[in-house]
């Protein structure tokens, strides 16, 4: 497989994950294999529970007991060097984590916390990834003001100017940690909380939010589904991150909204050059936005291409299946005879072997593997994999 | 394919029960459950075999043992009286025995009566809603308002003041104190199984109130109330137990391991010298109640579908 | 919704309650019949008063009146104070409030380590889940809830008091408290809030402090331990509960690190429903207080109230049911409150 490494961002190499639940071990991801390019969006398609979700927060590495990353690789490259996810600790993780990768969620208010406003959330990011940039915006301005100002008021300002530098240049310095705990003294944090609050209102109205001063201060069981999706999609912006992944972030939404946060998706990313891994069951959204597509199914990645040769030209069963199936006025209704096969006990060879209708003897016996079968078209069939 | 040795039919059945069998296997606490409680079954109903008592006289009335006498200062442990003896000499071992048996009977009275009022009260004020529903339910937030305890204290209190003796009254309080906490439960679960679909296709085919509330609300509930109950067989004894440590249950020399407790402290004052008198009816007590716990914490791992497969 | 109009609908809410409650306890007086009953506004040796006074007195006091102008009657002494009056110990209200320090001493400190006790070690439960912390809370609560209070109370009376005389019963030794009517008379201490701690140090008195503190020691280990466990156990299952929430997961995402999801988000959460558990508890502490106080001989409105009972002192039992009924339901009433005000779900509607 040809690539080039500058290219990629995220490359996921045989990546199997299990769960141990009581009823045995669900063996979730068979080997999965992709890959996202800078400025690409993929789409990831797939019926549920075919792994889809669970690769992507596993690219983040925030796996969910009982589920295990059993073997694989995931790794990204940023700023011409290469680092195995899985290889990195917590505390790494997390300033990987909403700065160069971030997530977007299903259910936009469940993904907020209930007790904290949106703008505390939102909030939260830039303390966390931009953090440095706020504080010297603030040096800054107040540098000005001593400049300005003179007497009382400009002694208050040398103090908190030097504050703000130690903690520039020492984050955990023993003098900011006790000025942050004295009651009066802490009133010093104002100037980076208004910064703060000033940019989480720029991001919201950069998505279209309308009257960001007052949403900032709502709770997110005040807002509609399509305003919560913004907030959710802001606080994954606010570090301006490489990948985006989205998991599904319009299924809940009605159909009109979901337009619109299509639409802004689109636009966003055109102007922040983000890639984005766009999880999803709906082929008409992945029709409209995405680049290229991956298909998956029980745990494997069955096929990928770019999208206008996934619609004219499936290759794999599946993909046919489900094209096939997608309404259309004057078909009769098709669907993919049988059911996904239970991952606790997942049938030998290939996994979509049940429900096949050009199953060989060999797809009970071998697991395809994806193989490059036209340029940037790779396959895992057994009718085209012979011989490479 | 694989050869079927079951009726199909059955199958889902067998795998439920499979299931079941092997989550309380997993657990040892809920081993240890059922194990406290077949233990507490089996020397209350093997009772007079363990604990022979007097002949013509109420076997709960402990015997005393003429032989040491009928001081007052217990005796401590001996081949006689492997538990030792409390005041006027009479046999703790006989005591802890039938004590088991006592604690099950009131606790199997008092829960009988309870749910029964609770299953009424609760299908009819959660079925039916509206005015009946407020009636009951204010009544039972007015019984609610006051600690279990010393409602059943008042009531002993003053149904002694029309000369009722001090068990019948107790057993008539807890009665009076539990059957609120039923009739809650019960709505509740009423009032969640009433909006399923089932509900309304039966009311559909015609059928009358009374079949819907008995045939197919009634049973959906029961796993809820089979759950509380069986956490109410501890709290209940617990509750007879301070009472009668109040001097408010059991009269003297009846088997009542709380009764025992109260005869007890009065040793206390001597520390541990008298240990005996107190200590072996505690631990009966605790491990009753513990028992009852454990099971009701694994059958609610087990019929709740909320906690399985957690 | 907005707070303010959420706390008067509670308030408003309130009132049928309380009035159930005290018609409940009227009811339940009614059984008893009026010669015994009037023996309740009788003062002084009541016992050998022949049949026609007693049948005198029940008129006077208008028992033979129908059952709505007695209950009219009788609710208006209570709520000018009259409580009645108790062959035992006197005046009913008199005692309560006479008594009561020492029972608010117990619950000064028991309360706040039940919560922080109780809230600590159910969350970290939860954080920990299934490792040795777990396991040792979980047979610790369910130890707590299976241990009778009185059990309890006397083992460790065995162990502490008559055996290792550690301390004692009631509130000081009987030296101590011997020492304090000579001080009093003296002018050398003063009663500033009678609770024996707090007057301690006010009276510059470290000696008493230490005294009446030891005192405390056994009964409020007994009070905590048995209310923790109910605690830890809701506490554990909240938190479990947020953790297994999107917003957790959400919030991971975002490059907060485990402490910040787990103390700043899932925390949160989980403290909503145990917080005002924990107002419960403390309200329905008037049980515990009964038995913990009849075990340690202490001198507050739970023995005094246990007294009675087995004297079948009609008046003071009812008294205290009725205290114990306000005192929950107030405190149920708080911690709705506390509730709308952290929960901005109810506090914004």
């Amino acid at each position: 497989m040809e690539k080039t490494a500058s290219d990629e961002i995220v490359e996921v190499q045989d990546l199997y994950l299990n769960f141990y639940t009581y009823e045995g071990i669900v063996k979730a991801l068979d080997g999965v294999n992709l890959n996202i390019k800078r400025g690409e969006i993929l789409g990831v398609v797939g019926e549920t529970g075919c792994g889809k979700s669970v690769t992507g927060l596993s690219i983040l590495k925030i796996v969910v007991p009982p589920g295990k990353i059993e073997v694989g690789k995931v790794t990204f490259n940023v700023k011409g060097k290469s680092y195995n996810i899985l290889d990195l600790n917590e505390p790494t993780m997390s300033k990987v984590r909403g700065r160069y990768i971030s997530m977007i969620f299903q259910e936009p208010r469940a993904a907020l916390n209930p007790v904290y406003s949106v703008g505390y959330q939102i909030g939260e990011v830039f303390q966390h990834h931009r953090r440095e940039e706020i504080i010297k915006t603030v040096i800054e301005q107040l540098k000005g003001e001593v400049e300005k100002t003179s007497g009382f008021k400009r002694h208050i300002c040398k103090i908190q100017l030097s504050l703000y530098e130690r903690m520039l240049k020492n984050p955990k310095s023993l003098r900011v940690r006790l000025a942050l705990k004295t009651p009066i003294l802490k009133r010093f944090q104002n100037r980076m909380k208004t910064e703060i609050r000033n940019r989480t209102i720029e991001l919201l109205k950069l998505l279209r939010i309308p009257d960001p001063e007052r949403v900032i201060d709502m709770y997110p069981h005040e807002l509609s589904g399509g305003m919560a999706q913004r907030c959710v999609i802001a606080m994954a912006l606010v570090a301006k991150p490489m990948l985006l992944i989205a998991d599904e972030p319009t299924t809940n939404l009605d159909v009109t909204v979901q337009a619109q946060i299509l639409v802004l998706i689109n636009e966003l990313q055109k102007e922040l050059g983000s890639s984005i891994l766009y999880v999803t069951h709906d082929l008409g959204v992945v029709a409209e936005l995405c680049d290229r597509v991956l298909i998956m199914y029980a745990g494997n990645v069955v096929e990928t291409a770019d999208v206008m040769t996934i619609f004219k030209e499936p290759l794999h069963p599946y993909t046919q299946g489900l094209l096939e199936s997608i309404p259309r006025p004057g078909k009769p209704f098709t669907s993919i005879p049988g059911v996904v096969p239970g991952l606790i006990n997942p049938p030998p060879g290939c996994r979509f072997n049940e429900r096949c209708k050009y199953a060989m003897d060999i797809c009970w016996k071998q697991k395809p593997k994806l193989v490059e079968v036209a340029k940037d078209h790779y396959v895992a069939c057994h009718l085209y994999s012979g011989g490479k | 394919m694989k050869k079927m040795k079951v009726p199909e039919r059955l199958e889902p059945t067998i795998k439920e029960i499979k299931f079941i069998l092997r989550r309380i296997k997993d657990s040892p606490l809920s081993l240890a459950g059922i194990a406290l409680v077949s233990a507490f079954i089996i020397i209350a109903v093997f009772a007079p075999v363990l604990a022979p008592p007097k002949p013509g006289f109420n076997p709960y009335l402990i015997p005393s043992d003429p032989s040491l006498g009928f001081r007052i200062e217990p005796s401590p442990p001996s081949p006689n009286h492997i538990f030792g003896t409390t005041t006027a000499q009479r046999d703790i071992y006989y005591a802890c025995i039938w004590g088991a048996r006592w604690a099950f009977q009131i606790a199997l009275e008092v829960i009988v009566a309870t749910v029964t009022v609770g299953i009424v009260l609760g299908l009819v004020a959660g079925y039916y809603g509206g005015f009946i529903d407020e009636l009951i339910m204010r009544f039972t937030d007015i019984m609610l308002a006051f600690p279990g305890l010393i409602l059943a204290m008042t009531l002993v209190t003053i149904l002694s003041q029309v000369n009722w003796q001090t068990i019948d009254a107790v057993l008539l309080s807890i009665i009076l104190i539990g059957w609120p906490g039923y009739t809650r439960l019960i709505r509740s679960e009423v009032l969640r199984i009433k909006n399923e679909d089932y509900i309304e296709a039966a009311r559909a085919c015609g059928a009358s109130d009374l079949r819907i509330m008995l045939r197919h609300i009634l049973p959906n509930a029961v796993y809820s109330i089979i759950i509380v109950a069986s956490l109410d067989f501890g709290s209940i004894v617990l509750t007879t137990a301070a009472m009668s440590f109040l001097g408010l249950g059991a009269p003297l020399g009846w088997s009542d391991w709380g009764r025992l407790i109260y005869d007890g402290m009065s040793f206390v004052s001597g520390g541990l010298r008298w240990w005996w008198s107190w200590v072996y009816p505690g631990v009966f007590i605790v491990l009753f109640v513990l028992g009852w716990s454990l099971l009701g914490d694994a059958l609610r791992d087990v019929l709740d579908p909320l906690y399985r497969r957690k | 919704m907005g707070l303010r109009e959420y706390i008067i609908r509670r308030l408003i809410l309130l009132i049928p309650v309380m009035l159930g409650v005290v018609v409940l306890i009227f009811a339940l007086l009614q059984v008893v019949p009026p010669e015994r009953r009037v023996l309740v506004y009788l003062s002084g040796n009541v016992r050998e008063l022949n049949p026609t006074v007693i049948k005198a007195f029940i008129h006077q006091y208008g028992l033979d009146q129908p059952v709505w102008v007695q209950f009219a009657s009788w609710l208006d002494q209570l709520l000018h104070g009259n409580l009645g009056y108790s062959e035992y110990t006197g005046p009913v209200l008199y005692n309560l409030i006479r008594r009561a320090p020492a029972t608010i001493e117990i619950v000064i400190y028991s309360a706040p380590l039940i919560i922080l006790i109780g809230i600590w070690t159910g969350v970290n439960a939860a954080v920990k889940r299934d490792k040795p912390f777990d396991h040792a809370s979980r047979v610790l609560s369910v130890l707590g809830t299976s241990l009778p209070s009185f059990f309890f109370g006397i083992a460790l009376s065995a162990i502490f008091i008559a055996t290792l005389k550690w301390t004692g019963t009631g509130r000081l030794s009987l030296y101590m408290d011997s020492q304090l009517t000579a001080l009093r008379t003296v002018g050398q201490w003063h009663d500033y809030t009678n609770l024996i701690t707090v007057d301690a140090l006010l009276n510059g008195r470290i000696d008493y402090f230490i005294d009446a503190l030891k005192h405390l020691v056994l009964p409020v280990i007994v009070l905590v331990f048995i209310n923790t466990a109910t605690l830890v156990r809701v506490a554990r299952s909240s938190m479990l509960e947020a953790l297994s929430k999107t917003y957790v997961i959400a919030a991971k995402a975002k490059g907060l690190s485990q402490k910040e999801v787990v103390y700043k988000h899932a925390r949160r959460n989980a403290l909503i429903p145990v917080v005002t558990l924990s107002g419960l508890i403390v309200g329905g502490m008037m049980t515990g207080l009964v038995i913990t106080e009849t075990v340690f001989s202490f001198p507050g409105i739970g023995r005094w109230a246990a007294d009675a009972a087995q004297h079948y002192d009609v008046p003071v039992v009812a008294a205290y049911a009725m205290f114990s009924a306000i005192v929950f339901v107030l405190s149920n009433l708080i911690v709705d409150i506390l509730y709308a005000y952290i929960d901005p779900r109810i506090r914004l509607g």
